[in-house]
């Protein structure tokens, strides 16, 4: 029931671990600057409680785990900024499902961590709030766009923390920042509580340098939640067993336009586990149209989810004396980042009228192909492996246009436009060496933490 | 004559105990406003819509049942997007067709579905009440078979009729609203928005007809536009011109469920379905003998229909009827009460009509017994007698009196021989007069007249 912390030293309680890092967020947050907000008095009250639970031998399955929360999950009464200006001062008034569950599970929620602005973002640069560096160096990014999700996990802040991952936005910091990370299935874990980005590819992940502990973190916050209809099949198909995992599929696409030490070094990982499984080379053809697929879907839902924010019920207000169009273009306009604006503005065209079955309907159906791709490969295959970013965390301000970070997600996305499970796992201890990720069948996500 | 096309889009908010995507409670118009909201109906980040209430689909395939529909195995919640104050997600969740292809007499039913309802912006003061935000309603969309304001007061009158036997459907006023569309002469189109009652409609397109009437007379053309129904003068205005035409982006919702239908389920609602309006009708004009107009008026309310059913097993049908839709339905159209509002019992009905149907009370005299019955709600008998109104039993009394008049008037007597009408009139009057209106008018007709007879 406790658990050790990821440095390998006996923890005798839940306040020790509490205190252990709050320790390391006094010390390097700082400049790190993974956290928005601390939650140290209810952590402190709620470690108390936790360890009194323990020693009478009532403890939850999570008792004593110290979990950071990325900032557009709701926590009741604490702020809910999404990184941005329009919700800078804005709390939120009920805990996500996921929040709910890690409560009743004794986990002990420390704070909440920064992310790109909505979650728009490939490095952690486009947070409105506050800029989070890579614990590991300092002048590189951490990824995006959980950024504080991954920078406190590789600082020691956390046991786990909770990120989003929509095209990649919990495995690219995972990856940068040298821990393990997980997107589950889609419709396993409820997305009740999380600010929209796209609802069709949305889901809540987790980060840890410890794949016990991510294991059990997701088996307390996955399952059905009547209030978000996407899990209905989540009881029932968590329940099968996963078949054993045989074949590895590797497709060849994969591998295009991967920094050259981070292909060898996947392809070594790779050779090492042709000695427990049999490993096949595949293609996946509509692979090389995962950034436009992506791009255009999720755009379209992201203007459909923004529509809310029009500075009246909540968050940045709107001026009262104006006329309603205007005083709504001008809140939205003063409190959005560019980069919100930029996808708002190409979601909503590609879904007008004239315009839609020039590209959002073209995604649509290419989507549709992608999946069916996928599901007749996974008919023999069991996991795809691969590199999870085809490069390593780069230095700010080094210089990138739009596309090369709009491609930085070309691996990743796949797994959010089909809804599989995927999971990311450094290569060594040093994150210059990358991550290699791997993919899984639909609901299988259990396969996902026993490869080796 | 000119040739009308109308078609109407009716939304009516359907009877349920929570709204259509979260656990708050309907009761909007009984609290305080913003009371009755949750992270769901107010948008807030982060929020889902929960599955469609179970209640509000099985109202709206009810509806769709009694309009004749095709109800489709699957359908699927779409996003309407617009910005409004009164619209807390930015766009509204409203469904694809779940019903179509049905009809109402010969009216035919294009489709029906469901969405919810927004809040209430109050323009002038700039609040909005988000109590209302989340209200299942249904959309009945018809084809433009209308051909006059008649043509949708008929139809109208008969749906309100269905929905009160469904009774899925709320009744209070703003519980609908509808949208008018209507050309003539094979002109262009007006849609007529913000009309909230039924009368209102008949009302709306008799304005809209005459006002394009007017416009083309004139020599001008008839534009393409969508007006505002106002109630207080009841015309059309044009609405602000926007710039752009109206393009809501309409998209599958991610976050909500498919609808699923199974066939089954429905041919179990169809099985419970009560007996509608217009079966009603031709089964109380076929077994009670019973003019068809007089059915059509009395099945508009199931009460008022169960009402006849009791009575006419008592008493001859056809005078039951005329009784019902005469002075009962005057008395309760007065006060503006439904039946069931009304609180008034088939047994003192009953009693009160064979009352006046054996002559115990003159036709005044039942008048003014009904118009008690509604504030004393009891036996009519007690009430006749405390109020004095019993009609005099003594046969030999009238007798006299009719005598008396006739001879007392023979001029008028005369008059009314070489074929004066009103000259009759004159002298039942005075017989009435001096039985102190306690005599059934008719009968005392009927005995003057056999008087004069007698004297010839």
């Amino acid at each position: 029931m406790i658990m050790k912390n990821p440095n390998h030293q006996p923890t005798a309680s839940a306040e020790e671990n509490l205190h252990r890092k709050l320790e390391a967020i006094d010390k390097r947050d700082g400049e790190v600057k993974a956290f928005i907000e601390v939650y140290r008095e209810e952590s402190l009250k709620k470690a108390k409680e936790v360890d009194k639970r323990i020693k009478d031998g009532k403890a939850g399955p999570l008792a004593g785990l110290v979990i950071a929360v990325k900032n557009n999950i709701t926590v009741k009464g604490k702020r809910l900024t999404c990184a941005s200006k329009m919700l800078e001062n804005h709390r939120a008034v009920y805990d996500a499902t996921v929040v709910e569950r890690l409560n009743a599970a004794d986990a002990i929620i420390v704070g909440s961590v920064n992310l790109d602005e909505f979650a728009c973002g490939v490095d952690g640069t486009y947070s409105a709030l506050q800029r989070t560096k890579n614990p590991l160096d300092l002048e590189r990014v951490p990824g995006g766009s959980s950024a504080g999700s991954g920078a406190s996990v590789a600082a020691g802040m956390c046991d786990a923390a909770l990120g989003s991952d929509t095209g990649g936005s919990v495995r690219c910091p995972a990856a940068f920042c040298n821990a393990y990370g997980f997107k589950p299935t889609y419709g396993t874990v409820s997305r009740y509580g999380l600010a929209d980005l796209a609802m069709s590819l949305d889901q809540i992940g987790i980060i840890s340098k410890d794949k016990a502990v991510m294991k059990r973190v997701f088996e307390v916050i996955r399952g059905t939640d009547p209030r978000d209809q996407t899990t209905q099949l989540a009881d029932a198909m968590l329940k099968k067993k996963p078949a054993e995992t045989k074949v590895i599929g590797v497709p060849k696409e994969f591998f295009e336009g991967v920094d050259k030490h981070i292909a060898t070094g996947v392809k070594k990982r790779i050779k090492e586990l042709e000695k427990r499984y049999e490993v096949r080379e595949v293609s996946i053809p509509t692979l090389k149209y995962t950034v436009p697929i992506y791009q255009l879907t999720m755009a379209a839902e992201f203007s459909s989810a923004m529509q809310k924010y029009d500075g009246l019920r909540y968050g940045f207000a709107a001026e009262r004396n104006e006329e309603l169009y205007t005083s709504f273009a001008k809140a939205r306009d003063a409190a959005l980042g560019k980069e919100i604006k930029r996808r708002i503005m190409i979601g909503t065209y590609i879904t007008m009228k004239e315009f839609k079955d020039a590209w959002y309907s073209q995604a649509l159906k290419a989507r549709e192909v992608m999946k069916e791709e996928f599901a007749s490969v996974m008919k023999s295959i069991d996991i795809l492996a691969g590199p999870a970013m085809p490069t390593g965390p780069w230095k700010f301000g080094e210089k990138m246009t739009q596309l090369e970070m709009y491609a930085a997600d070309m691996l990743t996305i796949a797994a959010n436009l089909t809804g599989t499970p995927a999971i990311i796992e450094p290569l060594s201890s040093d994150f210059k060496d990358g991550a290699i990720q791997f993919y899984g069948r639909h609901f299988e996500d259990d396969a996902l933490f026993h490869i080796d | 004559m000119v040739n009308v096309v109308i078609g109407l889009e009716i939304h009516v908010q359907l009877k349920t105990k929570s709204k259509i995507f979260c656990s708050c409670p309907t009761n909007y118009r009984d609290v305080e406003p913003n009371e009755n909201l949750c992270p769901t109906c107010t948008a807030q980040p982060g929020s889902k819509p929960f599955g469609l209430n179970k209640t509000a689909l099985d109202n709206l395939l009810k509806i769709a049942l009694a309009l004749n529909c095709k109800i489709k195995d699957s359908s699927i919640i779409q996003r309407k997007h617009y910005l409004y104050p009164d619209l807390p997600s930015g766009y509204q969740r409203t469904s694809k067709p779940i019903g179509a292809e049905g009809n109402l007499g010969k009216i035919r039913i294009r489709e029906v579905h469901i969405e919810e309802d927004p809040g209430r912006y109050e323009l002038r003061e700039g609040t909005v009440d988000y109590n209302r935000a989340g209200i299942p309603l249904i959309e009945i969309v018809t084809e433009p078979d209308m051909r006059s304001p008649d043509d949708a007061r008929e139809f109208l009158d008969e749906l309100a009729a269905i929905l009160g036997y469904l009774d899925v459907a709320r009744e209070e006023p703003g519980s609908m609203r509808a949208d008018a569309n209507v050309s003539i002469d094979g002109g262009t189109r007006v849609e007529v928005k913000n009309i909230n009652s039924f009368s209102g409609v008949v009302t709306a397109l008799a304005y809209e007809i005459v006002r394009q009437q007017n416009v083309i007379r004139r020599g001008g053309k008839v534009i393409m536009e969508t007006r505002h129904f106002e109630e207080g003068s009841g015309s059309t205005t044009t609405l602000r011109k926007k710039e752009t035409e109206e393009d809501y982006r309409y998209m599958p919702d991610p976050d909500a469920p498919l609808i699923t239908v199974k066939q089954s389920h429905v041919a179990e609602l169809g099985k419970k379905m009560p007996e509608l309006p217009r079966a009603k009708s031709a089964r109380l004009s076929k077994d009670f003998g019973i003019r068809p107009e007089d059915a059509w008026i009395l099945v508009a309310e199931v009460e008022i229909a169960d009402l006849f059913e009791k009575m006419a097993k008592k008493a001859p049908p056809q005078k039951v009827a005329l009784w019902i839709r005469g002075p009962l339905k005057k008395q309760l159209n007065y006060r503006e009460l439904t039946m069931k509002q009304s609180g008034l019992k088939e047994e003192w009905l009953s009693e009160l009509f064979e009352m006046f149907e054996t002559a115990e009370l003159s036709d005044k005299a039942m008048e003014q017994t009904l118009i008690a019955l509604f504030d004393k709600k009891k036996s009519p008998m007690k009430i006749a007698t405390e109020l004095d109104l019993l009609m005099d039993k003594d046969a030999g009394e009238i007798d006299k009196v009719i005598e008396t008049v006739v001879n007392e008037n023979p001029k008028s007597v005369d008059d009314y021989k070489a074929g004066n009408e009103k000259a009759l009139n004159f002298v039942i009057g005075n017989a009435i007069k001096l039985l102190k209106g306690k005599a059934d008018s008719k009968l005392v007709r009927e005995l003057i007249l056999k008087k004069i007879k007698e004297k010839k």
